[in-house]
C-alpha cells in the first residue's frame, strides 16, 4: 500500500483505510479523500537545537479515503521501513507517514551531558505496518552488531531499530595553529545489534564538528 | 524494494556508498578531511585537529594553506567512515602525477600523498601529486574541454589548463542599455548593471571565466553557490594578487578575517550563504 | 531546437545562426562558439508576452535572448530540470519555471475568467504574485525547473487529479481547471490560508507535479 514514485515521492493507495503523514504534506490525490489533523509527535534532538521546524512541533494529520494519495515533503527522499512488531525510533522530523495501523510516541531517553543541554527525544513508531521516513540525500543503512559498533553524526542521524543501546560521545578536540576553536564534537555512539539509518547531510547540527 | 544494508565488511573502500555518499577506509592510514563532513563512522579512528604537535611533519608536506587550518582535521586510524556534504554529490578523483585546482569549497578530503596549496586564483585550493581525493558538487560535475566560457557560479575547478581569465561580455552590457568600459570595470561588478540582471547580483552572461589551452574543465550544474570556504589570506606583498595595498576597505571579510578580492561577479559570502 | 539532458539538473542546448531561443536569466552555466545573450527588455515577443518577463521573480526584464553558433548549458540554483516536447499543442506552465524554450513556440499568457484565471487566483492567494498564467504552444522544447523533480500524472475524464498549488509545475492537454477543497482540509491548514485549496484538474492530459511543496 506505500510505493515510491520516483525516490522523493510516496505513493499511497486506500481502500476506506487511512494512514497518518506529516501535515501539508500531500501533494496530490485522485478519488477521494479526507483530511484530519491530530495532535501529538515528538520534538526530535535535532528539532530542539535547530530551526528546521522553526520553532512548530510536529504535527500529523489523518488522511482517510478511496484512491491514490501522493506525499511529498520538500525534495526529500522517501525510505520505506517495514515493522513486524519491532520499534523503530525516528527523529520526528524525518517521519512522513506511517500506516494508521502502528503506534506513535516519544521517548525520552535522557540527558547526556551534552553542553547544548540536549534531551535525546525521539518518536518511536510501533507495531505491523510501512512506515515511510524522509531524510536530506537518501539514507545509507548500517548494521551494528556487538563487534562492530558504530559513531554518528547526530546532524546526520535519522533513526535506528533494533535492541541498541546509544549514548553521546563526546571527546573529539582540535587544536589549531591558532589554538582557536578547541571546540568539542558530539557524536552519537549505538552498541548492540541493530540497524542504524544516516543522511548524506549535516545539515541541521550544532553538535558535530568532525 | 529492497535497500542494502551495510555493515564494515560491505561498504566500499574508497568508493561511493550511493551519489551522495562516500566511504573511506583506513588501515593505520590517514586522510586530510574538512570538518562537519564525516557522518558515521566504524572502527578506531581518531579525528585531530591539524594544529595537533603529532600532525606536524604530515602538515609540513601535504597542508600549505595555514589560515585554512582551523577548518580542517587529520583522520586517523582503522576502520570506515562516511562523508557526505549537505545531500550534495560527492565523487572522488585520482590524480596521477597531476594537478588539480577546485574551488575550497567544494573540497572534502585528500590523502595525504597529495599537497594541497592555496591556488593564485582567489577562492580556489589546488592539489598536486598523486593520490585520490572527494569532491562535493551540486549535481554531477560535468567535464568539459577548453576553449569554453563559464558562469563563476558554475565553476567547480580545472585540471591541467593554464588558469582561467575573465571574459566581460560586451555586447551584453551594452544590449542591457549599459554603457559598456565608459566607467570601467568597476561599475560592471557594482553599479546599475546588476540592478537590471535579475535576482540576487550580477548574471553570468555578463561576465565569464574563460578557459583557453589543453585541460579540462570541471563544471556543477547550478549558478548557486555552495558556501563558500575562505581560504586564508594571502601574504600582503607586491606582486600577490589580492594581497597588495588598495583592497582594504572593499569587498567583504572572510570568516578568518582574509582581504579577498571580491570579483565582479561574484556575490558577497553572506549573500552566497543565505543564498542557498 | 533541442535540449540535451546533460543530468537532471543540466541541459545542454545547441544554438544555431537563425535560430533564437529564450532562457531565464542568470541560467547560463556555460558555453562554447560564438553564442549572445540579450536582455529583453520588452520581454519575448512582446505585447503580452511581455507579462511572462514581469512574472519572473517580480523583475522587469528576466528574460534573455539566446542567439549564435554554439552550445549553451543552462541549470539553475540547483534545481531538477525536466525537458518538455511540444507537438503541436500548450504547456500552461508557471513563468517562474520556465529555464529555457524554443524560440518558435509561440508565447500567451491566460488571465483570470479565462481557464488560467482560476489557477491564476490560486496562486494569486498562495503567493502573492500575478493572476495569469504562461502558455507556450507549437512544436518545440521547454526546459522546466521543479524542486525535486517532477512525476507526471495522467488525468482522464474518469479519474480528476487534485493537486496542492504549491506542488503544481505545469500541465498540458485538454484540462479543465479549478479550485476544490478536501474534506476536513481547510480545517487542518486554517481557513484564512492560500493553501485551504486544491487544484482540481479534470478533462484528459497531463500533469506536472514537483515532490516539495516549497515554491521556487
Amino acid at each position: 500500500m506505500f510505493r515510491l514514485q520516483g525516490s522523493k515521492v510516496l505513493a499511497v493507495e486506500m481502500t476506506g483505510d487511512s494512514v497518518h503523514a506529516k501535515n501539508g504534506s500531500m501533494v496530490a490525490y485522485d478519488g477521494e479523500m479526507a483530511f484530519k489533523k491530530l495532535s501529538g509527535g515528538g520534538e526530535g534532538l535535532r528539532g530542539m537545537v535547530t530551526r528546521r521546524l522553526t520553532g512548530e512541533q510536529m504535527t500529523l494529520m489523518e488522511v482517510k479515503g478511496r484512491g491514490t494519495c501522493w506525499f511529498a515533503d520538500r525534495a526529500s527522499e522517501i525510505n520505506l521501513v517495514s515493522l513486524r512488531g519491532d520499534k523503530l525510533h525516528v527523529e520526528s522530523s524525518n517521519l512522513l507517514a506511517t500506516d494508521a495501523g502502528l503506534r506513535t510516541g516519544t521517548t525520552f531517553t535522557g540527558l547526556r551531558g551534552a553542553s547544548q543541554g540536549n534531551g535525546l527525544f525521539t518518536t518511536t513508531v510501533e507495531g505491523h505496518g510501512q512506515a515511510a521516513l524522509i531524510s536530506d540525500g537518501p539514507a545509507v543503512v548500517l548494521r551494528v552488531t556487538p563487534q562492530y559498533p558504530l559513531s554518528v553524526d547526530p546532524g546526520a542521524y535519522v533513526a535506528h531499530q533494533g535492541e541498541l543501546r546509544q549514548s553521546l560521545q563526546s571527546g573529539v578536540t582540535f587544536r589549531t595553529f591558532f589554538g582557536e576553536g578547541g571546540g568539542e564534537a558530539f557524536q552519537m555512539r549505538f552498541e548492540g545489534d541493530g540497524l542504524v539509518y544516516v543522511q548524506p547531510s549535516e545539515r541541521n547540527t550544532v553538535a558535530g564538528d568532525v | 524494494m529492497t535497500v542494502p544494508v551495510f555493515d564494515p565488511a560491505t561498504l566500499p573502500a574508497d568508493g561511493n556508498v550511493n551519489p551522495y555518499t562516500f566511504c573511506v577506509e583506513l588501515q593505520g592510514s590517514q586522510w586530510f578531511l574538512q570538518k562537519g563532513k564525516m557522518i558515521a563512522y566504524y572502527g578506531q579512528i581518531e579525528f585531530n585537529g591539524i594544529g595537533h604537535g603529532a600532525l606536524e611533519r604530515l602538515v609540513r608536506t601535504s597542508f600549505h594553506s595555514p589560515l585554512h587550518a582551523g577548518d580542517w582535521v587529520v583522520a586517523q586510524g582503522s576502520g570506515k567512515m562516511l562523508l557526505a556534504d549537505r545531500a550534495f554529490d560527492v565523487n572522488s578523483f585520482d590524480l596521477d602525477d597531476g594537478n588539480l585546482t577546485i574551488r575550497a569549497g567544494n573540497l572534502l578530503a585528500y590523502q595525504p600523498s597529495l599537497a594541497l596549496k592555496q591556488s593564485i586564483v582567489p577562492g580556489f585550493l589546488t592539489l598536486i601529486g598523486t593520490g585520490k581525493f572527494v569532491a562535493a558538487s551540486n549535481g554531477p560535475v560535468v567535464f568539459m574541454e577548453p576553449p569554453m566560457r563559464v558562469d563563476p557560479q558554475a565553476l567547480v575547478g580545472w585540471a591541467d589548463c593554464p588558469s582561467p581569465c575573465h571574459h566581460y561580455d560586451h555586447g551584453y552590457v551594452r544590449r542591457a542599455g549599459g554603457t559598456p568600459w565608459s566607467s570601467g570595470v568597476e561599475s560592471l561588478g557594482a553599479g546599475g548593471l546588476r540592478a537590471m540582471t535579475g535576482i540576487g547580483g550580477a548574471s553570468g552572461e555578463e561576465h565569464q571565466f574563460e578557459f583557453v589551452g589543453a585541460g579540462t574543465v570541471l563544471l556543477q550544474s547550478s549558478e548557486t553557490l555552495m558556501p563558500e570556504q575562505a581560504t586564508g589570506a594571502v601574504p600582503h606583498e607586491p606582486g600577490v594578487p589580492g594581497g597588495g595595498a588598495g583592497h582594504g576597505g572593499t569587498g567583504g571579510q572572510g570568516p578568518l578575517g582574509s582581504g579577498m578580492p571580491r570579483m565582479p561577479g561574484q556575490l558577497g559570502d553572506l549573500q552566497r550563504r543565505f543564498g542557498l | 531546437m533541442p535540449f540535451r539532458e546533460v543530468n537532471s539538473k543540466m541541459v545542454e542546448a545547441t544554438v544555431r545562426p537563425g535560430q533564437t531561443m529564450y532562457s531565464q536569466r542568470g541560467a547560463m552555466l556555460g558555453y562554447r562558439g560564438e553564442v549572445s545573450f540579450t536582455p529583453n527588455l520588452q520581454g519575448g515577443q512582446g505585447g503580452l508576452a511581455s507579462m511572462i518577463g514581469r512574472r519572473v521573480a517580480n523583475e522587469a526584464t528576466p528574460l534573455m535572448t539566446v542567439e549564435g553558433d554554439g552550445t549553451v548549458l543552462f541549470g539553475h540554483g540547483g534545481h531538477h530540470v525536466h525537458v518538455v516536447q511540444l507537438a503541436g499543442e500548450t504547456l500552461y506552465v508557471e513563468a517562474d519555471r520556465l529555464l529555457a524554450f524554443d524560440g518558435t513556440l509561440r508565447q500567451g499568457t491566460m488571465f483570470m475568467g479565462s481557464q488560467g484565471g482560476v489557477m491564476g487566483m490560486v496562486r494569486g492567494q498562495v503567493t502573492g504574485q500575478g493572476l495569469f498564467t504562461t502558455t507556450l504552444q507549437g512544436h518545440g522544447a521547454v526546459a522546466v525547473m521543479a524542486h525535486g523533480g517532477v512525476f507526471e500524472l495522467q488525468v482522464t475524464p474518469q479519474r480528476p487529479v487534485h493537486v496542492d498549488p504549491q506542488a503544481y509545475v505545469a500541465h498540458r492537454g485538454d484540462l479543465r481547471n479549478k479550485l476544490s477543497t478536501a474534506l476536513g482540509w481547510r480545517d487542518m491548514v486554517g481557513r484564512g490560508s492560500g493553501e485551504a485549496f486544491q487544484l482540481e484538474l479534470s478533462g484528459s492530459g497531463t500533469v506536472y507535479v514537483q515532490a516539495s511543496e516549497e515554491k521556487l
